[in-house]
């Protein structure tokens, strides 16, 4: 499903990913983990196709096709998603009325019709019960005034709605209290199915105990350093990044 | 129609050949207010760039072209209901090239309570209720600051003759909006009019009222005057669209006076002309008053929209919100000048004044002077300007979830402007105003 071969990446002077290899499968859940500044926020956002980053070298692929090649709009189109860390506040337009928009955009690029007010006021009910949402949220400005929790509540409701096909979490644990942690965690094992996948960025373990990966790779310095299971992920928690790096400088 | 055998060079010159037709055709009692107003415009004429209050306006072409006085023109229902706010189901007032047009008009079953008609009309049957207002609320003498400059209202009561007429009765509280339209179409040639507008809300009334210009044809001045006097515990919500022709300019002023616990809340929104100028002139003499400014400005190609508010807080204890939103495209060009004199007395003011523009081309220009001038000592004022971009993160965020980039810069502007319109109450009226709003920028 998405293939990234040796992807290098720099922001101005200052080269940011070094050479990134990764395969992932629908249906797979992949954790990428690293200390800050390791390039994990940054390998989220050029996949979503985020301005700013010269590609410098390396491929990235998304069934079959060229994803450095697509607009942010396509690759949304062709079904990726990317929750943001800092999610946008956007004064003036409703959720509803963007998610509309988004959702029609989306099914127009795949050539679908347009989901009629109906339809699509069902989708949009079905889905905000299942996150826990508030009306009263769908009806506000995008993000405005809301809270961090309450942002992050509504990248995952977003991403219930538009059902992509490849997920990225950007840091969507940072600043929740576990019983929000639990209601994301919730929302997205929900989304869970053999045709899906997931790539989940996170500094902690702790948002792992609830989206249990598959795979979990460990980001640093621009190059991923280690592959393993979701063991790796504990012994990380336990360990600290520490230990890796102690073991890299062992085998040079 | 008037038939001139030269066409005439300067507005004086104008005023010189129609005003015998004027004297024998309108109340008696406006040929003073005619002689006075053409003397006071006489010594400014028309401004320069050395004049400050129109220093960002370039009044070359008017001064260049040969302006005939406004000419009648004849339209059916059928051409004026297409138009923006033509088929609004409300009682109305319909002008054309400044003249009342009774057969455009809707004034069947109108509310009780409310006088709704012709200005000369007025004079005639009640010249005391119309002459103690008409002309007095059109000027800012008396008030503080040295940068009076009313030659334009002079300019349109020198050509005074007739207009709109609004009062509502004590205690009426209208449910309906009253709609007063001024419909230009210079098809013969270009031409200048001078609308003219009274309303007057006697104690506890309250009323909305829809005041649009739009052109239909040709290269006109259009240089409106609305006087608004509001009296104690009255409510209006007053919604002003100005959709006038390409070629077109627009001068216009609005004065308002409140009295004690009065609320005004203005919303304006400027799309069209060539040129628009409108100053909007409040001043709060009571207490407990409540004003509410907004304005909605969209220009592109080398439209010039300048926007001059000014409120005189001169008693204690009132509020007034101000948010002025301007989008400018291509060569486009905006001016806010936000003038805020609180006076010694007016303790306890609390005034917030907002205003907002977009640039959406490299050329595009905003000049804007927030000015506040504050002589009491416990007061609340603040004011805020900005001037920016559409902000690439908010861009981004709508691409990825699918939103094409045109579409996603579309909803950000839309979005930054329709807030202020957040006021209109009336869903009908807001959702034309929101359309034209939306039309104009998917032009733009």
């Amino acid at each position: 499903m998405l293939e990234i071969r040796n992807l290098h990446a720099r922001v101005e002077d200052k080269e940011i990913l070094r050479g990134i290899d990764l395969t992932v499968r629908p249906g797979e859940v992949h954790a990428v983990m690293g200390p800050n500044g390791s390039g994990k926020s940054t390998l989220a956002s050029i996949l979503a196709g985020k301005g700013g980053y010269e590609i410098t070298e390396g491929s990235a692929t998304f069934q079959g096709k060229d994803l450095l090649e697509l607009e942010p709009d396509e690759r949304a189109g062709e079904g990726i998603f990317l929750a943001f860390q800092y999610p946008v506040e956007i004064p003036g337009v409703s959720n509803t009325y963007f998610l509309r928009a988004a959702v029609n955009a989306v099914r127009k690029y795949r050539g679908e019709p347009e989901l009629s007010m109906t339809e699509f006021n069902r989708r949009l009910q079905e889905k905000a019960s299942q996150m826990e949402l508030e009306r009263e949220m769908l009806s506000r400005s995008v993000n405005e005034g809301f809270s961090g929790g309450e942002k992050k509540r509504n990248e995952i409701f977003q991403m219930s709605v538009l059902e992509p096909k490849l997920a990225i979490l950007d840091e969507t644990d940072s600043g929740l209290d576990i019983d929000a942690l639990k209601v994301v965690a919730n929302g997205v094992n929900a989304l869970r199915s053999p045709d899906r996948a997931f790539l989940v960025v996170t500094h902690y373990q702790r948002l792992l105990n609830y989206i249990v990966p598959d795979f979990v790779h460990v980001l640093m310095d621009g190059r991923i350093v280690r592959s393993g299971n979701k063991e790796l992920a504990l012994e990380l928690e336990a360990r600290g990044y520490g230990f890796i790096e102690e073991s890299l400088a062992a085998a040079r | 129609m008037l038939d001139l055998p030269v066409r005439p060079q300067s507005f004086g010159e104008l005023y010189d050949s129609v005003v015998g037709v004027l004297n024998a055709t309108s109340p008696e009692a406006l040929a003073p207010l005619r002689e006075t107003a053409i003397r006071q415009f006489r010594g400014f004429g028309l401004p320069t760039i050395k004049d400050e209050e129109f220093r960002y306006l370039d009044f070359r072409p008017i001064a260049r072209t040969e302006w005939q006085a406004a000419y009648g023109s004849t339209l059916s229902r059928a051409q004026v209901e297409p138009l923006p706010l033509g088929d609004l189901d409300a009682p109305n007032l319909t002008f054309v090239n400044g003249e009342f047009a009774p057969e455009l008009s809707r004034l069947d079953a109108l509310p009780a309570g409310i006088r709704f008609g012709s200005l000369a009309e007025a004079i005639d049957e009640d010249p005391e209720a119309v002459l103690t207002l008409l002309g007095h609320l059109a000027t800012l003498s008396g008030r503080l600051g040295s940068t009076n400059d009313e030659r334009f209202t002079h300019l349109n009561t020198a050509f005074l003759a007739d207009g709109a007429y609004v009062r509502v009765e004590r205690g009426v509280e209208l449910e309906v909006p009253l709609h007063v339209r001024f419909i230009q179409r210079a098809d013969h040639g270009p031409l200048a009019a001078h609308p003219r507008l009274l309303l007057h809300l006697e104690p506890g009334a309250t009323a909305k009222l829809v005041e649009s210009y739009v052109g239909m044809a040709g290269s006109y001045l259009v240089n409106p005057v609305a006087e608004i006097e509001l009296e104690e515990c009255a409510r209006l919500e007053h919604v002003r669209l100005q959709a006038d022709s390409p070629g077109a300019f627009h001068i216009g002023a609005a004065y308002v006076r409140q009295a004690r616990q009065s609320t005004y809340t203005s919303t304006v929104a400027n799309f069209g002309a060539d040129m628009h100028r409108h100053d909007l002139n409040v001043a709060v003499d009571g207490e407990y008053a409540e004003t509410w400014l907004n304005g909605a400005n969209v220009a592109n190609g080398a439209q010039v929209m300048d926007n001059h508010t000014r409120l005189d807080h001169a008693q204690p204890n009132c509020v007034s919100f101000e948010n002025y939103k301007t989008v400018l495209n291509d060569e486009a060009r905006g001016v806010f000048n936000g003038k805020i004199f609180v006076y010694q007395d007016a303790q306890k003011t609390d005034a917030k004044q907002t205003n907002q523009a977009l640039l959406l081309s490299p050329r595009a220009q905003m000049d804007t002077k927030p000015q506040l001038e504050i002589f009491a000592d416990d007061v609340k004022c603040t004011h805020g300007a900005t001037i920016g971009r559409l902000r690439d993160d908010a861009r981004f965020y709508l691409m990825s979830r699918g939103i094409p980039r045109p579409e996603a810069d579309a909803l950000l502007v839309y979005a930054f402007t329709a807030e202020a319109l957040e006021r209109v109450s009336l869903p009908t009226v807001r959702a034309v105003l929101e359309n034209a709003l939306f039309d104009k920028l998917r032009k733009t």
